[in-house]
């Protein structure tokens, strides 16, 4: 069974948790302290993560670190339906790696000015916010596109794909860190589209579905 | 003012979806109902404030996030609140519902409470393009437009509408002192990949008008 | 920050701190501070009374801990109306504090404390998951005590021990008057929790109240009941506001209009 080392406001665990919920895997999680007592910092998870970085996940002696390489991993192995990592396809592939590329910069942006506005961590929040934002913009540009072209998802495909997963808890989670998304209203249909996906589970921060 | 304003096209609000948007400093949650009906409300709840696009559309009803007040697609009559199942809410607690109309391709909301006359006609069949948002006063996205589009000339209507060759109609949203939207309709009908191929032209083209109203401001 | 005026704190050794660069009516002045229940604590002008007190943190056997300080673009007072607000719990604590279909919020008692403040008692409401030992719903019956207009404090029916209740405080940093960071003080009878877990849970319950506190409109609490619809479940936050504007605070308030 698999542990997820979790931290409950984590964007990046939570998009792990996701994953898990919609392919219906068991999974166990424990707890850190990350705030205010840094136990992702500590000896014993250090040892686990040399970076010091959450989330991790141990399935039966298997140690990954980063969320995305996690999302890659649980996609490949437990859905057999192939559809959220199509391994047999090389253009989706590639578009999903691009979008992981993006889901990093996310949370190097978006991420850390929310860290910044609710833990009162130190970042360069005014250019946190202004590259947050021309993310933002190049993502409601893609998804305007994506609803004239396919079914709206960052991959042109039926089914949404991990890319949709990885981008998704820090673009909904931007204006905990004073980036407001009323410029995107593509991002804002995207994000409902998401929400009402099967197993779709909120996290504090995030708002259930609303109805269909 | 009593003036009627494009806030989105008609497409990008489907049943059930809250769109957040801003016309002249006031915050509108525009949303659609099961079936249907367009409403552009005050985005607060009169209860405690809170937006109501965070809330969520629940049939012919938006529901508040904090507490599940109810409000009426409509008239925007509070008609449940579970703190008190049993009672029917005071006819006084109301979401603030300003004038919304649909002419087949944009949305129009008027922030005058007795909205008389009807929003600019109909040109008959046109498709939206992706609207703009502009980090710059509406002022300066005017005048980048009347300098020239692409390879046509733009003319003014008014102050907030201009028409560019050929075919093109721009509807100006003012959102706040320092924004504003471009959104904008083409006449005429095609389909298929000739059809993507003019969208992504249109993008282009307002792209740079954006960036060159932002870099101005 | 503290009221708008920045200062930065220094810690001398464990249990000592002193806090420097605050400019206020100006000049620099040094600020009166000290560290209690884990916390510190700052004043800018002259202390008229003491830190409120926690006797329940001096019960040797409870479990007490910090929570973990959160900061949030609202009025301190709008966190601590939220923290007092009964109605909210089945929706935007669904799962944990409540749960639909039990939305009913029956009628509670709302009274003057002898030092000032307000107390709410009688208060009840089913939940699910009332704390982060309980895998079992009950009534849990709650009382809040609003000691100061930036302290509250709850206490919380605990499952194992009848005559002793959990406690919960909300102590409210006003940063500015549209910013504050909420402090939370925890002390719990000793069962079946640690430290971790009372921290996991009260971080998940305040991260859901944080979005919902940050899309109030406006940011400042207003005093004024005409401002905003109040019904009989909204006693305590109607009660809170009244105190508010009849001791005079105006720092996070929007105060009543004169007629």
């Amino acid at each position: 069974m698999i542990t997820l080392y979790d931290y409950e406001l984590s964007g990046n665990c939570y998009k792990v948790r996701l994953l898990l919920k919609m392919l219906q895997v068991p999974f166990t999680t424990r707890a850190l302290d990350f705030h205010p007592a840094r136990e992702h910092k500590s000896d014993w998870f250090l040892k686990l993560n040399p970076l010091g970085q959450l989330p991790v996940i141990d399935d039966d002696g298997l140690l990954l670190r980063d969320a995305q390489a996690i999302l890659v991993y649980i996609a490949s192995r437990y859905d057999d339906s192939g559809v959220w990592y199509p391994r047999q396809d090389a253009a989706a592939l590639g578009r999903i790696s691009q979008w992981l590329g993006f889901a990093d910069s996310l949370t190097a942006t978006a991420g850390a000015a929310r860290l910044h506005d609710t833990l009162l961590q130190a970042a360069d929040i005014v250019a946190c916010r202004a590259r947050a934002h021309s993310l933002l913009r190049i993502l409601d540009e893609h998804l305007w596109f994506a609803e004239q072209e396919a079914a709206g998802w960052l991959c042109p495909a039926e089914h949404p794909s991990i890319a949709d997963l990885a981008c998704f808890p820090y673009v909904m989670l931007s204006e905990e860190g004073g980036i407001s998304r009323l410029p995107y209203p593509a991002v804002r249909r995207w994000g409902d589209r998401v929400k009402r996906l099967p197993g779709f589970i909120p996290m504090s921060g995030i708002f259930p579905a609303p109805a269909a | 003012m009593s003036r009627w304003f494009a806030v989105s096209a008609s497409r990008e609000i489907p049943r059930g979806h809250i769109a957040h948007t801003q016309l002249l400093g006031q915050e509108l949650a525009v949303w659609r109902s099961a079936s249907g009906e367009l409403n552009a409300w005050e985005n607060r709840c009169p209860h405690r404030g809170v937006r109501l696009t965070i809330g969520s559309c629940v049939g012919e009803e938006l529901r508040c996030q904090y507490h599940a007040w109810r409000f009426a697609s409509g008239s925007g009559q509070c008609t449940y609140i579970p703190a008190h199942p049993t009672q029917k809410p005071a006819a006084t607690i109301r979401a603030r519902a300003f004038p919304v109309r649909e002419d087949g391709t944009f949305a129009w909301v008027n922030l005058a409470p007795e909205a008389a006359a009807a929003p600019p006609p109909d040109p008959g069949i046109a498709r939206a393009l992706r609207s703009m948002f502009v980090q710059a006063p509406v002022a300066e996205l005017r005048a980048v437009l009347l300098g020239g589009y692409g390879q046509g000339s733009v003319t003014a209507t008014d102050e907030y509408t201009l028409l560019g060759e050929p075919d093109l109609e721009f509807m100006l949203q003012p959102v706040s002192d320092r924004q504003a939207i471009v959104h904008a309709r083409l006449r005429g009908h095609r389909e298929g990949a000739e059809r993507l191929a003019e969208l992504r032209h249109h993008n282009a083209l307002l792209s740079a008008v954006r960036d060159r109203a932002e870099a101005a401001a | 920050m503290l009221l708008g005026v920045p200062l930065t704190l220094h810690l001398v050794s464990e249990g000592a701190v002193h806090a420097t660069g605050a400019v206020y009516e100006g000049q620099e002045r040094l600020p009166h501070v000290q560290i209690r229940y884990g916390l510190v604590w700052l004043c800018l002008g002259i202390p008229a009374r003491d830190i409120v007190d926690f006797p329940e943190t001096r019960e040797s056997d409870r479990i007490v801990c910090t929570g973990g300080s959160v900061a949030v673009a609202v009025s301190g007072l709008r966190a601590v109306e939220n923290f007092l607000d009964l109605g909210h719990l089945a929706f935007v604590h669904a799962g944990y504090l409540g749960e639909e279909p039990h939305t009913e919020i029956c009628a509670y008692r709302v009274e003057p404390l002898v030092d000032g403040g307000i107390l709410a008692t009688q208060c009840r409401v089913y939940q699910p998951r009332p704390s982060p030992m309980d895998s079992q719903g009950f009534d849990v019956d709650y009382v809040y005590a609003v000691r100061r207009p930036y302290s509250v404090v709850l206490f919380k029916a605990n499952p194992v021990e009848k005559h002793r209740m959990d406690m919960i405080a909300l102590l409210v940093q006003p940063v500015t008057e549209e910013r504050c960071i909420a402090h939370v003080l925890m002390a719990y009878p000793p069962h079946n929790v640690d430290v971790a877990s009372l921290r996991w849970f009260q971080q998940l319950i305040f991260g859901q109240d944080r979005p919902i506190l940050e899309n109030q409109v406006p940011k400042r609490l207003p005093l004024d009941p005409r401002a905003e619809i109040s019904v009989r479940a909204d006693s305590s936050s109607a009660h809170y506001r009244r105190w508010l504007a009849s001791i005079g605070v105006r720092y996070g308030a929007i105060p009543v209009a004169s007629a």
